[in-house]
């Protein structure tokens, strides 16, 4: 563990010079928040932003214009290192879906594949209890 | 004419309760007959708004998560999905609103779908084809009363936000580029500055009329 250790710490130099023309977005929207998360195609995280780190709080981050802020700001990050082509993951339900796919397409990244890749149990774990109304 | 009218209409209360030119010329009965308890009409009860913002909220998260979930609902929408396209998606769907009426019998789901035009008319004629099954899964899932009646109506307000938003960045990426070259001159910075503002404030208005 140690050695493996040794290795990322060297690695980190040299993630800021590398260009990647390919690369992976995810994008979490959860009904309050939205969460991209730029990676490469390996899933080694490059650059994230969050609704919530765009200067939104309370009810306002989990609306769509919330999340198409956010998304600009990660692509912007990343853009700088020359990515073309893209590849987006989206989980969970919420506004940050659309938001953040419109956003992505304006930056002008081609992107290739629209995946969903919300968890789905095969029946494990109980969920939570159903709210009352 | 109003009396034969009344011997025709079995629910007698319901006649007298809708605006019409009838109420003027016979006002007496009325009081007598909204009086009575029996209705055979559907019962009408407000509820408390905020129960009402409530049961919007559940609705959306139960939506969304059938939207998510159910297979049958995914097939509806997206038909390359049976053909096991594996999580390849041509289109998003995604519940933008819900709104309830005050009574809790109507419900308005608003539905914004990110793809090209086949897509959309694909994915609300599939929502609309299935709406019986789902109110039926609705009511299986939520406890109320009475079960409402959905309706899917298409949502544009997103993809107009983002064209503004694509024209705003248009204009200001104009003016900073305007801004890079008036940086030379130094002594006209200010008028020229005044001048963009007002340029900037036009197209702000005539994309807010553009619908």
């Amino acid at each position: 563990p140690k050695v493996g250790s040794r290795r990322n710490g060297r690695s980190g130099a040299r993630k800021s010079a590398r260009r990647i023309p390919k690369g992976v977005i995810h994008v979490q929207a959860s009904f309050n928040n939205t969460i991209v998360t730029v990676t490469d195609v390996r899933g080694r995280v490059i650059s994230w932003s969050s609704a919530g780190t765009c200067g939104f709080r309370g009810t306002r981050r989990g609306t769509p214009f919330a999340a198409q802020t956010a998304a600009g700001n990660a692509i912007r990050a990343v853009v700088d290192q020359g990515m073309q082509r893209a590849e987006v993951m989206i989980k969970g339900p919420g506004l940050g879906r659309d938001g953040a796919l419109r956003a992505i397409r304006r930056s002008g990244i081609l992107f290739r594949f629209v995946r969903d890749v919300t968890p789905m149990p095969h029946n494990g774990c109980r969920p939570p209890k159903k709210r009352r109304v | 004419m109003p009396q034969v009218l009344l011997h025709h209409h079995f629910p007698i209360t319901t006649v007298n309760l809708r605006p019409s030119s009838f109420l003027t010329l016979k006002p007496t009965p009325q009081i007598h007959l909204r009086s009575e308890p029996t209705r055979a009409a559907t019962i009408k009860c407000m509820a408390n708004p905020r129960r009402v913002a409530m049961v919007a909220k559940q609705i959306r998260r139960e939506l969304s998560d059938m939207l998510l979930t159910d297979k049958v609902l995914q097939y509806a929408v997206l038909p390359e999905a049976a053909l096991g396209a594996d999580r390849y998606l041509s289109s998003v769907t995604t519940i933008s609103d819900v709104e309830v009426s005050a009574d809790l019998q109507v419900v308005k789901v608003y539905v914004s779908v990110f793809g090209d035009e086949r897509g959309k008319e694909i994915a609300l004629a599939g929502l609309k084809s299935k709406a019986k099954y789902i109110r039926s899964m609705l009511g299986k899932r939520m406890k109320l009363r009475l079960t409402p009646q959905i309706r899917f109506i298409e949502d544009e307000s997103l993809e107009r936000g983002s064209r503004v938003i694509a024209i705003l960045d248009k204009i200001k990426a104009e003016k900073s580029i305007a801004a890079d070259e008036d940086e030379e001159e130094s002594e006209f910075s200010d008028s020229p500055q005044d001048d963009r503002d007002w340029e900037d404030d036009d197209p702000d208005e005539d994309i807010i009329y553009v619908k």
